[in-house]
Order: C-alpha cells, then structure tokens, then sequence
C-alpha cells in the first residue's frame, strides 16, 4: 500500500530504522496526496497506539482481587448485623452490594482469558510509584512549614526526575510554579493556607 | 408555563460575577478539551474546591461552562492534529482533518463553532420547555421510584460506556460500598470506620472525585513518554461559506435533535451523540463516498450533536435528581456540597439556581461562538507546553486544591490514595465514572430501598406492583437481560469471532481477541463503539 | 558513511543545512536530517512538517543527494540523541548550526551546540547563519 507520500506516522514510537531508503522516496514524491486515512485505517491505527493488553494472569489476579474484595464486605456485613428484609439493619445494604462485588468477580474470573481491556504494566508504569512517593510528604509537610517548600521540591522532583528536564527548567520551573501557586491562593484569592512567606 | 421564574433567571445570569465564571468556565472547559489527557470530569472535580468559595448558581454556571465548552475543545485538536482532545470528538477527525489538509481547517473549525452553538441553543430551548414538565411529573415519585430510578441510572451508565460491562458494574458496586462508610443513617451504627474519627462522617466526595478523576489521570499520564509529537498546524482561511452553511445546514439540525434526545438518556451522552449523528448523515447522504475525505456534514452534524447532548444530560439531573453520566455526576456533587439537593423541587424551590443555570448556558454558547475561533492559535501554543511540565502544575493545583476545602491533611491523603486506586482502576480497565457516579447516588439509593422494604414490609414484589416503579424495573430487567440474549444469540449463530461488539458498551465476551481474522469492513462509523475500538484483524499500518 | 545534520527549521538551523547538502554533494556521501523535538508535548514547533520536509527533500534532491530524515524525540540530552544517531548512521561528519551568543547568554542558558562540540567524536562542522 502506497506511503502516501508521507514518512512513519508520526505518532509511532520508533522512527526510520529500516525505513532509510524508502523513506527517501518517500520525501522526494512532494506529498500532493491527503494524509488523511480513511475512518477503518485510523480506528486500526488508534488500537495498534493503545498500551498492551495483560495476560492471563493479571487478570486471573485482579479477578480474585474482586472477589475477595466482595467476600471481605459480606463478612463485614454480616458482622454489623443484617435484620431482616421488613427490618434492614446496618449491614443489609452492604451485604447485599458485596454479594453483587463477589458475584462479578466471579465472572470476570470467568472472563478472564477473553479479557483484553486490562493495560499491562510495564517498565514505563514504574514511574508512578516514585510519583506517588513524593505526594505522601507533602501531605504530612503543608502543616508543619507551609506549602511553599513542600510545593516547591515537588515540583522540582517531578520536573527533574520524572519528566527528565534538565536542572535549568527544573529549578527555574519549580519557583515560578511556586511563586504563581502564592500569587494566586494566598495573595489574589486569599484561601486560608498555611505559608511560611 | 409560568414565563416570571425564566425572565428572572436571565437576571441572574447578567449579574456581573456570574457572567464572569460564565466566561471562565467555557474557555477553560474549551483548553480542557484541546489538551488530552485531561477530561470535564477531571476538571470539574480538581475545581470543585473552588465552588466552595461562590454562590450555588455561580459554580454550576461555571462547572456547566466547562462541560459543554469541552465539547467543542476536542474539535481543534480533531482538525488541526488528527487527535481527539474528546471521546466526542473521535468522529469529528474523519472529515475535520481531511478538510484541514486541505487547507480549509478555517472552514471545519467555523461550521464546528456553529453547529456546536446550534446544537447547544436548540437543546437548550428544548430543555426549558421539557424540564419543567418532567418536574412536576416526577413530583409524585416516592422510594420505591426513586429506588428504581437510581438503580436504572447507575445501571444504564455502566452499561453504555466503554469497556467491559462486567468491570463498570463492579465499579459502581464498589462506589455504592464506599457510601456506606460512616453512620448508618437509620440505624446510628458506625460501619467499615475502622475505628478511625476521620472516617465516622463517612468519605468525603470531593477528595474521592479528584483523586480517581484527576489525580489517576495524572499518574496515568506519566506512563506515555516519549511520544512524537506533530508540528503546529496552520488556521488560514477562518470562516465557512455560505455554500457551506446551507450544505450543512441539515446536518446541524438532525445533529441537533439526536443529542439532544440521547443526551438525556443515562449512558447516553456527547459520545454516543456524535457518533449516531454522524452515522445518519452519512447513511442518507446521497453521496455517502465524500465522507472520510471532507465532507462539511461529517464535522457538522457531530458537533452540533455532542453540544446539544451535553446541554440535555443537564435534565436528569435538574429535573429528576439522577446524574445521566459521570461529569454530571461530578456536578451533582458539587450541588451537594452545597447544600441542595437536586430533584423534581429544584424548579420550584430554587427557581433563580434552576433558570440561572439553564440561561447561563445560552450565554455560554454565544461565547463560545465568538472565542472559538480567536482562540484557537493560542490553545495550539498551550499545546506546545510538554506534558513534564503540566504534570507538576496540575498535581499542585490537586493537592493544594483539596486541602483549601477543609484545612485538613487527611484530605490530601485521601486524594492520594484514590488517585492510586483510580489508577489500578485504569490499569485494570475498570471506569472510574460509574464509582463516582454510584457513590454520589449510594446514599440516596440506600435510603429509598431501605424506606421502600418499610414500606411493603419486606415484600420485595411490591416494586413491581406500583405503576412507575414498575415500569422502571422492567426497564431494569430490559438492559440487564438484553446483553445476554445478543450473547447467546452471537454464540448461536456460529460467529467467527467478529470485532469488539458493534453495539453500545461491547461488554459481551466470549470472543477472544485472537481469532478474528475476518475484517468487518464497518463502513459507518457508527458501528465503531465510542471509543477507538477497531475491527479487528487490519493489519497494522507500518511505514513502507 | 553519512552526513548527519541536526536540524531545526530556524537561521542556523537552514544554514546548516545549506552547508550539510553542500558536504553531502561533496563527499558522495547520504544525508540524514535529524530532527528531534524534547518529548512530552501534542504540537511541536521544533519538528518539521510535511510542508517543510517536502521543501528540504527537494533541495537534496536538486543537489544529487540522498535525503532521509528522522525525528525521534529526546528528554533533555540532545547532544546524546545526536551521538547516538551518529553512531547508528556512521556519520563521516556532523553539522550543527551555532547560535552567535554573547558571553552572559553562554554562561546563563548553556548550549545545546557547546555539549555537542565537546562530547561527541566525530568531526563536526559548525555553521552559523549568514548575518
């Protein structure tokens, strides 16, 4: 099927490696031709950019975890005591939602080779652990010497490390963002928060 | 209809702040839509903190703004990049880029404007007339119909969205579960507290919405690295012409009249609009070929849809107190926070909030017609601002922004671990919407249920036996039993495997994704489910 | 053996590559254009359109070179991309385009061009634009 005048989809990860030649071609056809793919061949192009699907042992796990989920509130449920269906207690409604959870899991159980909308976690889905590790601190941090400093090491970790900017954009960026976040909730809005400046 | 309470509405409207976050809600909801990733829901919850410090009728003026303004949002991103800002600008990429490369991305972004603003006034005049009916109709409703109407709300969303029927349904049982935590109403007990002061008031909303919402988007967010991004895009000629207003002139209104009626249905909705909308044009075009490659109609008809059904998804909840979809859900929460409860009083009881909103949304529309085209070359420079970037900005507005609500770190905490949870959620392939969704409605469902087995004495049947209650849980029966009849019908009819089900929601299963070599050349759009579901077995296409 | 140029549709950026086709023409060898954008955002003004490609493409062709352009993105270490590119390509010369700085400007807003002239080992040719 004829390039259409144009080089790899742009939206693909890996560019050019086999492509040299071709590619050449490709660039000395000046592209008259519409890009635009027909509404089959974009749908096509858009699932083959979706992340990877799990196998079947994620979705084994993350049935059980339904499941067990559910089980865990009917035993809670029960525990608050259930009355009876002209008397509903404390735990009627909760029984009757965990019962529904635990059901479910098992047909996701049942469906889980057939499962194919789970995202596999891969060496990029990494990244979110140390994400969320810096969030913890601030929360404890905001009450003890306001939310300037905590703020501003936020954002210069999630400049530096996670986004990979270089120490110019990081620093530079975690002040402004700093200063911006105090121009805006202490000084225009006047929210209560606790700052140290 | 008694015409004072609507005059009076338009006065509120005009007061000098409630346009203001009239004017902040639309654009914001407009960049909201153009930058992917980030949805309304979002959004809507990370602001939520903000509603705290206005007026009821300011806040849902300006939460209503972002709604709709995002719909019209995604279309820039649709035109200019081939990218969907919106699920309910998926379609508008067919014809919008065709048409943007061939230099008339002015065009497809003006009729865009229009029909969106078409779309969202017809829709809108359509709801001042219907709304106050439905209202007075539902006055009548007592717990066992409100018990239905929750159930049949939360059931039809996690139905019709995307993905797997099994996992929203989990989803929304586990939001139901987590309204139970607190004090039991009715009975004073504490339940799943944990022994824990925090807990005893039972979850807050609002850290629970924007940790699963946006917190989960963000973290989510931070897996896609390194994508190519595209050049910036050029806007040259700016507006359509009048052949092209009157080509599309049909399209707008069929397009508007479907959303509208979709828009209004729980699960519906801008994405089911848009792509229904699109279909029909297509399918009574007389040169149906032309769509694909430009036809004006295929960019029309959407987004007059997709704005016209998120102006209606406003009446379920306005009239009758059931959010239709998630975003709505958001917004249901944030009358909450307020202190009002919505429902068939609403309308009589807080006429200046009910008209106030509804007006808002005229005023809304007529800014966005005239800054979405300004607009739009700043939106594409906003574009340009890498994702490292956004990322921190976004995070700290979250975090800062929940602990403003209540001064407390406990919140903050919260957020955190929803945010985590709403990101296995995505991982796992579970909506976050019908959790949300089913949670804003869990207590009020729980109440009516509880009242209702009162009521006939623990004789469940007695649901059925009053007129409304009834005819909702046949309802009820109908979406639940009629997507395992197609499932046993496709297994019977001997399938090869086909693509992912070509109806709303493709929940039914059974088909492994493997086995399917057979391509179902789905020649309308519409057959595609709304999200970016392909038929399966095309090849790739690799660069050759 | 190739020409590697390090391209960004500005003024050094053009004359670099003037001077890369020249070099190419030159030495009988294929040109590789990179251009690589930092990563992370939807529209990138450093990255070429189809437009620009087409014209670049034309300016090789016209002069009996071989062109091949590649754009991956890159996280803060352009000069690394372009070592690794190099490497990949065997480039027998790398052309960049120079900036002219003053002295605070150097010493403030570094140089993506000076990382380059001093990490990589290859030959390289600077080009600044014609003032």
């Amino acid at each position: 099927m004829s390039p259409r005048g144009r080089q790899a989809a742009p939206d693909e990860k890996t560019v050019g490696t086999a492509a040299g030649p071709s590619l050449e071609k490709a660039a000395a056809v000046a592209d008259d031709l519409p890009e635009a793919a027909s509404p089959e061949e974009l749908a096509a192009q858009w699932e083959a950019e979706k992340p990877e699907p799990a196998g079947l042992t994620t979705n084994v796990v993350l049935a059980l975890l339904v499941i067990g989920f559910g089980g865990a509130g009917v035993v809670g449920s029960l525990a608050l005591g259930t009355g009876s269906l002209g008397e509903p207690g404390p735990g009627t409604w909760p029984l009757v939602v965990s019962s529904a959870i635990a059901l479910l899991g098992l047909v996701l159980l049942a469906q889980a080779r057939a499962t194919s909308d789970t995202e596999r976690f891969t060496s990029d889905s990494w990244v979110v652990l140390p994400a969320v590790l810096t969030l913890v601190p601030f929360a404890y941090l905001i009450e003890v010497v306001g939310f300037e400093i905590p703020s501003a090491v936020l954002a210069f970790v999630w400049l530096k490390v996670l986004g990979r900017e270089g120490w110019r954009t990081s620093v530079v960026g975690a002040l402004l963002m700093t200063v911006s976040f105090y121009l805006i909730f202490v000084t225009a809005l006047g929210v209560s928060l606790p700052h140290l400046f | 209809m008694d015409i004072a309470p609507v005059i009076d509405g338009f006065g509120v409207v005009l007061q000098p702040e409630n346009l203001l976050y009239c004017l902040i809600g639309v654009v914001v909801g407009m960049l909201v839509g153009v930058l992917p990733g980030l949805g309304p829901a979002a959004t809507i919850a990370i602001l939520l903190p903000l509603t705290y410090a206005v007026e009821p009728v300011t806040a849902i003026i300006m939460l209503a703004g972002i709604f709709y303004g995002a719909q019209y949002g995604g279309t820039i991103t649709s035109v200019l990049l081939r990218l969907p800002g919106e699920a309910s600008s998926v379609v508008t990429v067919f014809d919008g880029y065709a048409l943007a490369r061939q230099g008339k991305a002015g065009t497809a972004l003006g009729i865009a404007a229009i029909g969106s603003f078409v779309g969202g006034t017809v829709s809108i005049i359509a709801l001042t007339l219907v709304a106050p009916f439905i209202a007075s109709f539902a006055l009548d409703f007592g717990p066992p119909e409100y018990t239905m109407l929750a159930l049949l709300g939360i059931l039809l969303v996690a139905a019709v969205g995307n993905g797997s029927r099994t996992k929203a349904f989990v989803a929304a049982a586990i939001g139901l579960l987590l309204a139970t935590v607190g004090r039991d109403g009715f009975t004073g007990a504490e339940r799943f507290t944990f022994e824990s002061l925090s807990m005893a008031d039972g979850l807050d909303f609002v850290p629970i919405a924007m940790g699963i919402f946006g917190l989960a988007e963000i973290l989510h967010s931070l897996e896609n690295r390194g994508k190519l991004g595209k050049p910036p895009a050029k806007v040259s000629n700016p507006w359509p012409s009048r052949k092209d207003l009157k080509q599309s002139s049909g399209a707008i209104g069929r397009g508007s009249v479907i959303g509208f009626v979709l828009g209004i249905l729980p699960g519906g909705g801008a994405v089911l609009s848009s792509l229904a909308a699109y279909g029909l044009e297509k399918k009574r075009s007389k040169t149906p070929e032309r769509f694909g490659k430009g036809a004006i109609e295929g960019v029309a008809a959407p987004e007059s849809a997709n704005n016209a059904a998120a102006t209606s998804s406003f009446i379920p909840l306005l009239t009758l107190g059931i959010p239709a979809n998630a975003t709505i859900a958001v917004i249901f929460g944030a009358l909450l926070i307020q202190g009002i409860t919505p429902g068939p009083g609403l309308v009589e009881d807080h006429p200046e909030l009910f008209w106030g909103v509804v007006n808002s949304m005229y005023i809304g529309n007529i800014l966005l017609l005239m800054m979405s085209i300004p607009l739009v070359g700043l939106f594409v420079k906003i574009l340009t601002i890498r994702a490292s970037i956004m990322a921190p900005i976004t995070v700290l507005i979250t975090l800062i922004g929940v602990y403003t609500v209540n001064n407390n770190s406990f919140d903050i905490v919260l957020v955190i671990v929803f945010g985590v949870l709403g990101y296995l959620m995505k991982k796992a392939g579970f909506e976050p919407g019908p959790l949300v969704l089913a949670f804003v409605l869990g207590s009020l469902l729980e109440s009516n249920a509880r009242r209702s087995l009162i009521l006939f004495d623990g004789d469940v049947a007695g649901f059925a036996t009053r007129p409304i209650s009834g005819t909702l849980l046949a309802v009820l029966v109908v979406v639940l039993v009629l997507p395992l009849l197609g499932f046993v019908l496709r297994r019977s009819l001997a399938g090869r495997g086909g693509p992912a089900a070509p109806g709303p929601g493709g929940g039914a299963t059974g088909e492994t994704p493997s086995d399917s070599p057979s391509d179902s050349p789905s020649d309308s759009p519409s057959d595609t489910p709304s999200d970016t579901d392909a038929p399966e077995g095309r090849t790739k296409e690799s660069s050759r | 053996m190739t020409v590697l140029v390090g391209y960004v549709d500005t003024a050094p950026g053009n004359a670099a590559y003037e001077a890369a086709v020249a070099e190419a023409a030159r030495r009988g060898e294929p040109l590789v254009v990179l251009n690589s954008p930092q990563g992370g955002a939807l529209v990138d003004k450093a990255l070429v359109g189809d437009e620009r490609r087409a014209e670049l493409a034309s300016v090789a062709a016209a002069a009996g070179v071989a062109f091949e352009l590649r754009q991956p993105t890159h996280h803060d270490d352009l000069a690394g991309a372009i070592a690794a590119v190099a490497d990949e390509v065997d480039a027998s010369v790398v052309v960049i385009g120079i900036r002219r700085r003053s002295p605070v400007g150097k010493l403030f807003l570094g140089s993506d061009a000076q990382r380059v002239l001093l990490d990589l080992d290859r030959p390289i040719l600077a080009v600044k634009p014609r003032s």
